[in-house]
């Protein structure tokens, strides 16, 4: 005998199982956050003006805000150079400041990334790179060249 | 008397050299490394009238006061806000190269409805305890007119150190 649910029952028991489910994993809540470790992928032109592009993988250790609007970040590449960083968040919006760790006399930059935490907090994918180079140009209304890049994020914890 | 003319002559030639030297710093000194770190006070002037962002958005032109500190290869900064509320300090870093300096901040947006953005400062040490330069602002508003695609706005701004701090 098959006997049919009342689709008001159904629905509250979905409701109750999702209400469950948040609260046997508060990590569910809490996955947006930025905070923790991650590595990131930066794609961005090698030089100003320049077509060429480079995949920077930098390792970023997150702190925790502490109630603040603001928090700190710092960042590793694979030459083992660690800068510092800024970033602040709103929902899954993050935006993390820097300024590259450069070998010498390259022109440098610095990096602003703007994205958004995904994938249960796990994933920031086709972020937005904006890179400005110490470079000089009167005609851009940044006063120096500006590039363009992309980044993807994957947590690590 | 022919060892008397030779001390002589090497003793003047010895304090033409003293004297060279004593009256010139040497050139270790005269390129000693620029640091922006400690306290200094920033304040910032239009370029050109503009007043705000070609989007409308101005963060007007307050005195800043901002620090700055260097542990290890971390180069951290902070704007003291105070005036504005006892933990509003935005978060920022910095880099010197030569005589010039790059310094990156976050922009506070208590109102998360609001626009947001970031500052990235360009400029150049007059002196140890005095800095120019210019500030832009890349606000998280979408703009086609310019490279980035983002609202971008440029100002100036001169710096002096905070008395001694460092």
């Amino acid at each position: 005998m098959i006997r049919s649910i009342h689709p008001r029952k159904l629905l509250a028991s979905l409701l109750i199982a999702i209400a469950v489910g948040f609260l046997l994993e508060p990590s569910v809540l809490a996955a947006a956050k930025l905070e923790g470790q991650w590595t990131l992928a930066i794609t961005i032109p090698d030089a100003p003006n320049s077509a060429t592009t480079l995949t920077l993988t930098l390792n970023m250790d997150v702190s925790p805000r502490d109630g603040s609007l603001h928090g700190r970040v710092t960042m590793t590449d694979q030459a083992g150079r660690t800068v510092s960083g800024a970033w602040r968040q709103v929902g899954k919006s993050v935006s993390i400041a820097f300024e590259l760790p450069c070998p010498g006399d390259v022109p440098c930059a610095s990096v602003i990334l703007l994205g958004k935490v995904k994938g249960g907090g796990f994933v920031i994918k086709k972020g937005t790179v904006i890179v400005m180079w110490d470079t000089a140009n009167n005609k851009n209304p940044a006063l120096f060249d500006t590039s363009n890049g992309s980044f993807r994020g994957d947590r690590l914890q | 008397m022919r060892i008397s003319v030779r001390f002589l002559a090497l003793g003047s030639i010895a304090c033409c050299v003293i004297s060279t030297s004593i009256g010139k710093p040497t050139e270790v000194t005269a390129q000693t490394e620029r640091t922006l770190a400690g306290e200094w006070i920033v304040r910032s002037s239009p370029i050109d009238g503009k007043m705000a962002s070609p989007k409308g958005i101005t963060l007007g032109f307050p005195e800043r006061d901002m620090v700055f500190e260097q542990q290890g290869d971390l180069r951290t900064g902070v704007v003291l806000r105070e005036d504005v509320g006892q933990n509003v300090k935005p978060l920022g870093v910095w880099r010197v190269m030569g005589d010039d300096f790059s310094t990156t901040f976050q922009l506070w947006c208590p109102d998360t409805n609001g626009p947001c953005g970031s500052i990235v400062m360009r400029g150049t040490f007059v002196r140890d305890d005095r800095i120019s330069g210019t500030m832009t602002a890349f606000f998280d508003q979408e703009d086609t007119s310019t490279p980035t695609g983002f609202d971008t706005w440029t100002f100036s701004f001169v710096g002096n150190r905070v008395g001694g701090s460092q």
